[in-house]
């Protein structure tokens, strides 16, 4: 452990949870949001802590470490394609070279480009205080626009990526222009089938609401349907979505907004045969 | 253990008196005198502040000191001793690719990173390497067929 003046430089993870206990201190991660504002805050850096920049995977999860930053992220060869999508349009590379997905959702932005792929993939969180861990869906996580569920001595560790079921993904980020783009709209869809029954049927919309939204008591009503009866009430699905997205007031109207998620819906079903 | 922040900056070992907080641009313009590192926006969208840390494209702006204790971090000053500097610089003076100039030595530096771990780049790998410098004379195409050039020129150099 190195500290100089108010800032701590912890050597593993058991050192950065026991400042994190003892201190009042801001984890660090990568630091480019929090570098935006550069204040004198005393900072707990977690970008060199081995065990949080660790990413592997087991029979059911890709493992991230929740300061992973996304250009390792982009060339672990286990990382999916709907992450690497995502990853491809956020930022430009010397940001990508230092902002971790830790940090992306830690901030808790509705815009927040990897938080949209965590969400409709039902990633787990793996929180860690020097008095134990525990395991949280990203919907628990986050509470609101800005806000989380991480306790004053906690950091968060690792991301728990389910892997089964994301080879067939939709994702589609709107936003002003190519590189760099701060989202308008983004949407990612999973669907699966087993045999002729839909298993999966998840969507979620990011830069909509406080937080991304999904649905899953709509997403509900595919579950276990033939295509032909998808078909059947697709349009019942839609208005649900239409009437339970509000998408709040922003730089960019809340009307374009809206329509442009409706579409993507649309086109995420149609695109699945429905 | 107590003490100051130390990296090694353009291959000499050094020690910084600012806070861990500091920004790394601040900290290489004020206290070390390197100027060539440029400040253009603070939030990491321009990229004239761009360094090498650990051979890694960054934005200085957004790097708190703290962040890199015991790290090699190259600015042009650093950079531009090298072979591949030189045959950058030849490249983007041949395709007069440098307007007023400003963000030509992140421009230079993002050059190098991309060509670091992609010798041959195509023109999209290209634009895509130099997505995060902004150049607001706009000579893009000119600094592209630069960065192509120097691919050819300084063929195993990278």
């Amino acid at each position: 452990m190195v500290i100089v003046e108010n800032g701590y430089i912890p050597a593993d993870l058991a050192e950065a949870l026991k400042i994190r206990g003892e201190q009042t201190v801001i984890p660090y991660a990568g630091g480019t949001d929090l570098m935006v504002d550069a204040e004198d805050h005393a900072y707990l850096f977690l970008n060199k802590v081995p065990e949080l920049k660790r990413i592997s995977e087991d029979e059911t999860y890709l493992k991230i470490g929740a300061a992973a930053t996304f250009t390792e992220i982009l060339n672990y060869p286990g990382t999916p394609e709907i992450l690497k999508a995502a990853i491809h349009y956020l930022a430009a590379p010397a940001i990508r070279n230092m902002a971790t997905a830790g940090g992306n959702v830690s901030n808790a932005s509705p815009k927040a480009d990897s938080s949209l792929i965590f969400y409709v993939s039902d990633t787990l969180l793996k929180l860690a205080s020097a008095k134990g861990e525990r395991i949280l869906p990203i919907e628990d996580f986050i509470t609101g626009r800005g806000k989380t569920a991480l306790q004053a001595d906690e950091l968060l560790v690792e991301f728990l990526m389910p892997k089964k079921g994301l080879e067939n993904y939709y994702y589609e980020k709107v936003g002003a222009r190519k590189a760099l783009a701060i989202s308008r709209v983004a949407f990612a869809g999973l669907f699966n089938m087993e045999g002729e029954r839909i298993t999966r049927c998840a969507a979620a919309f990011g830069s909509v609401a406080d937080v991304v939204l999904r649905f899953r008591d709509f997403e509900a009503m595919m579950i276990g349907l033939t295509l032909p009866e998808a078909k059947a009430v697709k349009s019942e699905f839609l208005a649900k979505y239409d009437q339970a997205i509000v998408p709040i007031r922003g730089r960019v109207s809340a009307d374009y907004r809206k329509h442009v998620c409706m579409n993507l819906l649309e086109d995420f079903l149609t695109q699945n045969g429905i | 253990m107590s003490g100051k922040i130390t990296f090694i900056l353009n291959n000499e070992k050094v020690e910084s008196n600012g806070k861990p907080s500091d920004r790394l641009l601040d900290v290489l313009r004020n206290e070390f005198e390197l100027t060539g590192v440029k400040c253009g926006c603070k939030e990491g969208e321009c990229g004239a502040c761009s360094v090498l840390i650990d051979g890694v494209l960054a934005n200085s702006c957004v790097v708190a000191l703290g962040s890199i204790h015991n790290c090699h971090v190259t600015t042009i000053e650093g950079y531009s001793k090298t072979k591949r500097f030189e045959v950058l610089s030849k490249a983007y003076a041949n395709f007069s690719a440098v307007q007023c100039g400003f963000c030509i030595p992140g421009m230079v530096l993002a050059s190098e990173a991309l060509l670091s771990h992609n010798p041959h780049p195509t023109e999209a790998e290209i634009r895509e390497g130099i997505s995060g410098n902004l150049c607001r004379c706009t000579g893009y195409n000119a600094i592209v067929h630069a960065i192509q050039k120097a691919a050819e020129e300084g063929n195993g150099l990278w």
